[in-house]
Order: structure tokens, then C-alpha cells, then sequence
């Protein structure tokens, strides 16, 4: 049963990741005056591209068209990590949150490799610039969910995730709160969204995933889309797993599901709209900004691992 | 059994020599050294598993052949690095047989043959010593060996100067090793282990202290930790590269043993901060190490420096379990120790096979420079998968060996956090992000080595017209590649006899249940990745190949795509602070700097210890030899008086004394 509950979360985050997406989509465009376009228009993209064929560089290795899968095995492997409905994952049970940021980490090296392997500037511009945001992403991902993880004392996902739906609001600590900003900010800059990328750009002096994938096309093209949209699902659904868990069944009954499914809808909106609003309200930043906005997140995952020793 | 085969391998390494001077004269000979060498390296990992399993005490006392004690013993440790030395040496030597017979002709193959197997056994002595002795002995002729082995390619002026600097740290490390081990000796009764560390209990405190300080920079030295590592990126990459295989993953190693057995066997549990030096220097040459790592394009150089990065990271894992020891948390400890020790296993597999492979893309290129290297990957298959598997092992991604080690030291850190005092506490968890800072760092790194020399276009002529090295080079590459991945799919193969390596340094403790959780959750992962990818890549998919559009220009070259350098531009840029390099731009004519003829752009980087440490460190000690010059004046009159003056001297301390 359990296992049944834990494949369905599972199909949540990668299913409906597209769905994010054009959600996310739909409503920047409402903000900025535009009609935008269906929120199921990822979903028609995907259909498209993989009804597509692979256009391949000549010079390209075999690796060129691996990269791609590896990046979305690694991504739906680290997927598998995140209880959404219920308090419990196919992989959070065994898994940890260190193995979770480096399968991201593993997705991300072969997405570079696979850029580089285009033979193109922009591929290595590209590839460049993540090696950057990413090297400095790590640090206060890693630390944002030690803090939590010495809190909850327990390491694996789900654990942590039953520790908070056991207390309310204000029985968290200040540890959350910092260690929510620090993993909020590293969520932006890891899936690439506004200030730090910005996901619809096509101006060569400021795109940085973009730039990543624009040798690929057709079904690679499209595995690389579907993967980034699982990255930024799984970001968010990973913020509310660990700090506003409630609604979170914790049993494995119809209703207690019920339940968790319309909570998960709703936190999710709130998410989508922030992000809307954020990325319509604020301007990209230049990229050697990105290294202090890293440095905010980073000096906050640190306050936040100091405070667990300091609130005992 | 095991005494059988640890004497067959002691006496073949020694026969090793004697063989290729037969071999020198008999041309069908020619690879019997390196069969014998083989064959002896086989039995030694025999015969280390068999006394890892067992955990029997082996001893070979060969007294008889030495001035002072001279024993061989085998304990846990000492079999498990000498596992680690067989396991890496024997791929090596495989790669060798071909590399040798390739780039190598008349004496100085034979030389080489003959060093290297007098390498090898300097390297299993120290890890066997059980005697003061022995051990300073075997570590003694390690570094004559390494430094002549290194000499094999050549001997003219940068040789020279960079073999000089090696030596010279070397025996400084050397005499703080040997000065470690005097401080123990007015309270002991004699040079074997045993009687030192029954001494060590009864040591004061300020002698405990001299010697773990002694130890701390003798090891340092050889281990290659910040600032001490001035040699390491200087001394590896002119060696051939089986030896800068053998020197970074092997020797640095024997270094990491040194520090442990003085550390944690004969001296017993210290104060916190003894700990927190290691955690300090740890963290310090993780961190530069990888970001001097990041700077460089040369590809042996760029490889020399992550073994200080890695370095790093064994020693962060090592004052992880020395700061547990001194808080009482003997579990936590044995986890720390245990990533400490997996670790130094993993980088002696992924750094040597780094390295053989850097002597393959040499071998068929000629040259290291990884601006002129290139779309490798097409014309070298298996060069190219064995080294991508070295590159994701390095920086520690999952499914690989390095996240074993890498995952177990994250582990105990956040351990810390249980502690009953606060220091430890935040100082423990924090040093993760230090780690995960690192492996970032790396993970840049090692894309940018990989994506530079074996995807994209070739950069030069070479490149383009590379070929895959002969079979005997791939295969002892696909040896240590295959042991990486084993290792990092189903760590409990060397995760269960490690845990009686721990158990026997930090007694009195059960293994913690975390530490076997990763064997446990590697394997589910690896099936859902491996799963995903195989089921994608059977999906039909039609591929045509297409020539990259050039934004309306006649067509892409090389000259357009990135470079090593332009790839870590902004990694530099934001770590300027470390880098410091000294710029010149030239722009001529001077007058019309808007509308110049020619603009010259010069960058060099001297790491800023040899212009902040090291130069006035070397200067103030000219400085002093240049006064006591004064002394030596050439007059017999006076050095007379010297005599004199000296025996009132010792008249008078007699007299009071």
C-alpha cells in the first residue's frame, strides 16, 4: 500500500512538473498584461519534441546525446526522495538529504558535460556560468538542511519531514526560518529562475541554462525541459515537505490523502504565485552579483547551523 | 599462508632488480620484471585480504639483516594499506608494460623497472614497519626512490630545481618524523611499536603534545597539506606518469598511515584542539587546493593539486574522529575514521587512474596542455569512458566510489551535532559546507577538464589525429575504473572489513548503524538511475547529424569554442582574493593606446605561500647563514680558540651540571 502511495507522489512531482511550469507561466503573463498561454502548453512542447528527431553536431561524442538521460534519470532518482501526499518517499526511507543534493549535483555534471560536448561558444559559456552558480549554490543547500536535519535529528527526508507535521507553527524554531530564506534562495539560483537566470531569455550575454541546451533539440531537447521542470518541483515541494508540512498524511486512509492532495494544491499555488510575482517584479542580476546573493543564503545557512547548537 | 605470501612478495620486489639486469642482457626476457612485479603484487593483496579478514597478528622479524630492530608486522591497519598499495600498484604496472616499452629504451627501461620495484617495497615497508627503525628507514628510501624515479625523464635545470625543492621538504618532514619519534624514547624501553605506545601512557602532557606537533608536520609534509604542499604540485608532473600515479596515490598515502598509526594507535586520545588543527588544515587545503586546482590547464599540475584538495578532505575526516575522541563519542569517531580511511582507498584508485590516463592522453597527443587538447573522446573510447569514471569518482557523485567516503565524512559531521559541548557542535556541522564547498569547486573542475580535452572540437593537430593506446594500458585503466565503480555501488565490500580496521584504533565502541545505512541506500539508487537511463535509451529515437548553426558565418572552429581557461574565468574572477596573479598589459605604441599595433597580455601566478611564506622564510635563513660566515673567518688561530672556548664551556656545564 504504502509503496503504491509512494510511486503516485512519485508521478505527482514528475507528472504534474510540466504543469508547474506553464502554471508559473500563466501567471507572470496575467502580471505583465499578456493572455499567456495554456498551462498545459509544456505538456503539448514535450509531445512535440519527442515526436522529433535528434539534431546532432558533427563533431559530437555519443556522450552528447547520453547527458541528457543521465540528467533526468539523476533528477527523477532525487524526485523519489520527496514525500508530496504522504509522509513517506520510494527512496526517502533509506536515502538522505546528502545523496539528494548529489544526485542533483550528478545531474548537473552531465548536463555540463553534455553542453560542453556541443562544440559551439555558447555551449561552454553556458556551461561555464552554471559551473559557477552551482559551485556556490552547494554550500548553503547543504547546510540549510543540516540545520534542519540537527533539529529533527534525523538525516533521512522522511523522518524530518514526520518530525514537522508532529508540532505547529510556533514550536518550529528560528533555525527554520533562517534555513527556509537560505534554502528559498538557493532554489532560485538552482533551477534557474529570475534574479539569478532567467528561464525565457534568448540573449546570449545573460542566459545560462539556456545557453546549456541550445545544441540540443527534439527528444534530447525535451528530456532536458522535463527534467528542469522536475528540478523546480521538486525544489518547492522539498520547501513545504520541510517547513510547512501540515496536511501531510501521515496515515495511508483515503481521506487523510484527500486531504494532503488539496493542501499540496494549495501550497503550491501560493508557491507559483510568489515566484510569478518575484520574477515580474524583480530585474535579473548581473552575474558577478549572483556570488553575493549566494553569500546571503550561504552566511544565513550558517547562522542557522550555529543557532542549533545555541537554542539546546 | 599469509606469512608465505607476504615474505613471496618482500623477496620478489627485492629479485625485481636483479631480474632486469638478466632481462638487460637476454632480450626474451624483456617482461619478466615486470611479470615478477606483477606477481608479487598479487600475492601481497592476497595476503593483505587474508590478514584483513582474519585480523591475525603476522610478524617477520629480520633483525638479523639491520644494525637496530628491524620487524615486519601486519596488523588490521597495516593490511589495509597494504591492500591499497597492491590494489593500485598492480594496474599501474600492467599500464606500465606497455607505457614503458613505448616511451623508454635501453638503460633507463631497466632503470625504471628497477626503481619502481624498489618503490614499491620502500612503500610496503613503511606500511608494515614495527619498529621506529624500519619505518624511518623504508620512509627514508621511499623519497631516494620517488626522487629517482622522477628523474628518469630528464635532469636538466627545471628538473633539477623542482627535484631540489622536493628533497629538501622531504627531509624537513623527515627529521619532524624522526624527532617525533625521539621525544618517546627516554620513556620507553625500546624502538618497537609496543614499547612506544606503552611509553605514550606515560608521557607528559608538553611531550604528548611535541609529539603529535612533530608528527602533524612530518606526515603534513609528505601528505602534501597547506602550506607544506609547495613540492606536490611541482615534483608530480614532471615524473612519468605511472610514477606520478604511484607518488600521488599511493605514497601521499603512506603519509595519511604515518599520521594514523602515530596519531590514533601509539599516542592515544589529546586535547580537542588537536582536532581542530587537523580540521583546520584539512579544511585549508581542501579549499585552496581545489581552487589552485580550478586556475590551472596543465593537466598534471591541475591533478597534482586536487591531491591536496583530497588530502583535504582524508584530513578533515581524520580531526573529525580526533575531535569525537577527545568528546567521548568513540562511535561518531569510528564513522569519521572509517570515511577517512575509505577515502584514502578511493583517491589512491580514482587519482592513479586520473593519472594513467593523463599518460595516455600524452602518449597519444603529446602534450598535457589542455588548451590543445580536444573532442578526445571520439578517437579514444575507452580512454574516455575510464576517465569520466575517474572524473565522477573525484568529485564524489553518487554511484561512484568518492561519494562513499565523501557521504560517510558528511555523516559524522552532522553527528557532531549531538555533542554535549557547543564548540564542537557548531564547528562539526559547519565544516559540511566546507565539504560541500569543495566538492563544488571540484565538480567545476573536473567539467571543465573533462569537457575540455575529451568533448567539443580538437584544439590542435594532435588532437585531432589522437589514437587509443595499446591494450595493456587500457586494461590497467579499466582495472582501477571497474574498482571505483564496484566500490561505489556496493560499498559494503569495504566498508565491513574497514569497520575492523576502526575497531582496532578506537577500542571500546560498536559501529554506528549509520554507517552501514549508505550500503544499504546505493544500491536502490543505483537501480532506479541505471533503470531510467536503460529504459530512455531504448526507447526509439532517430538522430541525424546536422552542422551546428554559426549564426550566419561560414562555419564553427575550434578557436570559437571555450577553453580551459575562459571556463574558469568566473570561478577566478570570484575567488580572486586566493589568486593574486601579477598582470602585465603591453600595449604598443605607448602613445596611441586607442589605435595599438600590438597588445601583449602577461599573466603569472606564483601561489601567494611562495611570495608570502616561503620567500621571506628562504631569505631571513640567508640572511642568518650569511652572519654566521663571520665565524668561518679561515684562520687557524681562531678556530683554535673556537676549541678552547668550547672546552671551557663544557669544563664549566660539567662543573655545575
Amino acid at each position: 500500500m504504502t509503496f503504491a502511495i509512494d510511486l503516485l507522489q512519485l508521478l505527482v512531482i514528475v507528472g504534474a512538473a510540466p504543469l508547474l511550469s506553464g502554471v508559473v507561466g500563466r501567471i507572470k503573463a496575467r502580471i505583465q498584461n499578456r493572455r499567456g498561454a495554456s498551462i498545459f502548453r509544456p505538456y503539448a512542447e514535450l509531445r512535440k519534441l519527442f515526436g522529433k528527431e535528434d539534431l546532432v553536431p558533427p563533431t559530437a561524442s555519443p556522450l552528447f546525446r547520453l547527458c541528457p538521460v543521465v540528467l533526468f534519470a539523476a533528477t527523477l532518482a532525487a524526485a523519489a526522495f520527496i514525500p508530496a501526499l504522504h509522509a513517506s518517499a520510494l527512496l526517502g526511507n533509506t536515502g538522505d538529504f546528502i545523496l539528494l543534493v548529489y544526485l542533483l549535483a550528478l545531474a548537473r555534471f552531465f548536463l555540463i558535460l553534455g553542453a560542453m560536448d556541443g562544440g559551439s561558444s555558447f555551449g561552454g559559456m553556458g556551461a561555464s556560468r552554471e559551473a559557477l552558480v552551482s559551485t556556490l549554490a552547494e554550500a548553503p543547500l547543504l547546510l540549510g538542511l543540516v540545520a534542519v536535519s540537527i533539529v529533527a535529528h534525523s538525516t533521512s527526508v522522511t523522518s524530518i519531514v514526520r518530525w514537522a507535521i508532529g508540532r505547529h507553527l510556533f514550536q518550529l524554531s528560528p533555525v527554520h526560518a533562517l534555513a527556509f530564506v537560505a534554502l528559498a534562495l538557493v532554489a532560485i539560483a538552482e533551477t534557474g529562475r529570475v534574479p539569478v537566470d532567467n528561464p525565457t531569455t534568448h540573449l546570449e550575454l545573460t542566459m545560462i541554462h539556456e545557453a546549456m541546451v541550445l545544441e540540443y533539440s527534439g527528444p534530447s531537447l525535451a528530456l532536458i525541459e522535463w527534467a528542469n521542470a522536475i528540478k523546480l518541483n521538486l525544489m518547492l515541494a522539498l520547501l513545504i515537505a520541510l517547513f510547512a508540512p501540515w496536511g501531510i498524511a501521515s496515515s495511508a486512509s483515503i481521506s487523510a490523502l484527500a486531504v494532503a492532495a488539496v493542501a499540496y494544491v494549495l501550497k503550491m499555488a501560493v508557491l507559483a504565485i510568489s515566484l510569478a510575482v518575484l520574477e515580474s517584479s524583480v530585474a535579473k542580476l548581473r552575474m558577478y552579483r549572483v556570488p553575493d546573493l549566494l553569500g546571503v543564503a550561504c552566511a544565513l545557512s550558517i547562522l542557522a547551523v550555529a543557532f542549533t547548537a545555541l537554542r539546546r | 599462508m599469509t606469512e608465505v605470501l607476504f615474505n613471496s612478495l618482500l623477496v620478489a620486489l627485492l629479485a625485481v632488480p636483479a631480474v632486469t639486469l638478466v632481462s638487460a642482457r637476454w632480450k626474451k626476457a624483456a617482461s619478466l620484471p615486470a611479470l615478477l612485479l606483477l606477481g608479487a603484487l598479487l600475492a601481497g593483496a592476497l595476503a593483505a585480504v587474508l590478514a584483513l579478514g582474519r585480523g591475525h597478528h603476522l610478524s617477520v622479524d629480520l633483525s638479523w639483516l639491520a644494525p637496530f630492530p628491524f620487524l615486519l608486522a601486519i596488523d588490521r591497519l597495516s593490511a589495509y594499506f597494504l591492500l591499497l598499495i597492491c590494489v593500485v600498484g598492480a594496474p599501474v604496472v600492467l599500464f606500465s608494460t606497455a607505457y614503458v616499452e613505448r616511451h623508454y629504451k635501453g638503460p633507463r627501461r631497466h632503470w625504471l623497472w628497477a626503481l619502481l620495484s624498489l618503490f614499491l617495497l620502500s612503500m610496503v615497508v613503511v606500511v608494515t614497519a614495527a619498529t621506529a627503525f624500519a619505518f624511518l628507514f623504508a620512509w627514508e628510501l621511499m623519497t631516494l626512490f620517488s626522487a629517482a624515479l622522477v628523474l628518469i625523464d630528464g635532469d636538466d635545470g627545471d628538473w633539477r630545481r623542482n627535484i631540489f625543492i622536493y628533497l629538501l621538504m622531504m627531509h624537513a618532514g623527515a627529521a619532524a618524523v624522526v624527532g617525533a619519534f625521539l621525544v618517546f624514547l627516554p620513556h620507553s624501553t625500546g624502538l618497537d611499536f609496543a614499547s612506544l605506545r606503552a611509553a605514550a601512557m606515560v608521557l607528559p602532557a608538553g611531550a604528548r603534545t611535541a609529539i603529535f606537533l612533530l608528527g602533524f608536520i612530518g606526515f603534513g609534509t609528505k601528505a602534501g597539506i597547506v602550506p607544506l604542499h609547495l613540492w606536490l604540485p611541482k615534483a608530480h608532473p614532471i615524473a612519468p606518469s605511472p610514477v606520478s600515479a604511484l607518488m600521488s596515490g599511493v605514497m601521499l598515502k603512506t603519509a595519511v598511515y604515518g599520521f594514523v598509526r602515530l596519531v590514533f594507535d601509539l599516542l592515544g586520545p589529546g586535547p580537542v584542539w588537536w582536532g581542530y588543527l587537523v580540521l583546520v588544515a584539512g579544511a585549508v587545503s581542501g579549499l585552496l587546493g581545489v581552487l589552485y586546482a580550478i586556475s590551472e590547464h596543465d593537466l598534471k599540475r591541475l591533478l597534482a593539486y586536487h591531491s591536496v584538495e583530497n588530502i583535504g578532505i582524508i584530513y578533515l575526516g581524520l580531526g573529525a574522529a580526533m575531535v569525537f575522541v577527545a568528546q567521548h563519542a568513540p562511535a561518531w569517531a569510528m564513522l569519521a575514521l572509517m570515511g577517512a580511511l575509505l577515502h584514502s582507498l578511493n583517491h589512491a584508485l580514482f587519482k592513479s587512474l586520473l593519472f594513467l590516463g593523463a599518460g595516455a592522453i600524452a602518449d597519444a597527443t603529446h602534450t598535457l596542455d589542455l588548451e590543445e587538447l580536444g573532442g578526445l573522446f571520439q578517437r579514444m573510447r575507452v580512454t574516455g569512458t575510464v576517465f569520466l569514471v575517474a572524473c565522477c569518482s573525484i568529485v564524489g557523485l553518487p554511484l561512484f566510489n568518492g561519494f562513499v567516503s565523501e557521504w560517510l565524512t558528511f555523516r559524522s559531521f552532522v553527528a557532531g551535532a549531538n555533542l554535549a559541548e557547543v564548540a564542537p557542535a557548531i564547528v562539526l556541522p559547519l565544516m559540511a559546507g566546507v565539504l560541500a564547498l569543495i566538492g563544488g569547486l571540484a565538480a567545476a573542475c573536473f567539467a571543465k577538464v573533462y569537457g575540455v580535452a575529451f568533448l567539443g572540437r580538437p584544439r590542435s593537430l594532435e588532437a585531432a589525429h589522437a589514437c587509443e593506446v595499446p591494450w595493456a594500458m587500457q586494461t590497467g585503466m579499466a582495472v582501477l575504473a571497474a574498482a571505483c565503480v564496484v566500490i561505489g555501488i556496493a560499498p559494503g565490500i569495504v566498508l565491513r572489513p574497514l569497520g575492523g580496521v576502526v575497531e582496532q584504533l578506537i577500542p571500546g565502541a560498536a559501529l554506528p548503524e549509520a554507517a552501514l545505512t549508505v550500503t544499504r541506500m546505493i544500491p536502490w539508487v543505483a537501480a532506479v538511475v541505471v533503470g531510467v537511463v536503460l529504459v530512455v535509451r531504448l526507447l526509439p529515437r532517430i538522430s541525424r547529424v546536422t552542422p551546428t548553426w554559426a549564426c550566419g558565418l561560414p562555419g564553427l572552429d575550434s578557436r570559437m569554442q571555450y577553453t580551459s581557461t575562459a571556463f574558469s574565468k568566473p570561478l577566478r574572477k570570484v575567488f580572486s582574493q586566493v589568486y593574486k596573479p601579477d598582470r602585465t598589459v603591453e600595449i604598443l605604441p605607448v602613445d596611441q593606446p586607442c589605435f595599438p599595433k600590438s597588445i601583449a597580455y602577461r599573466s603569472v601566478r606564483t601561489t601567494s605561500f611562495e611570495r608570502s611564506l616561503y620567500r621571506p622564510a628562504l631569505d631571513a635563513i640567508v640572511a642568518a647563514a650569511n652572519r654566521l660566515r663571520r665565524l668561518q673567518t679561515g684562520n687557524i688561530q681562531v678556530y683554535l680558540l673556537y676549541m678552547f672556548l668550547a672546552l671551557i664551556a663544557v669544563l664549566v656545564y660539567m662543573r655545575f651540571a
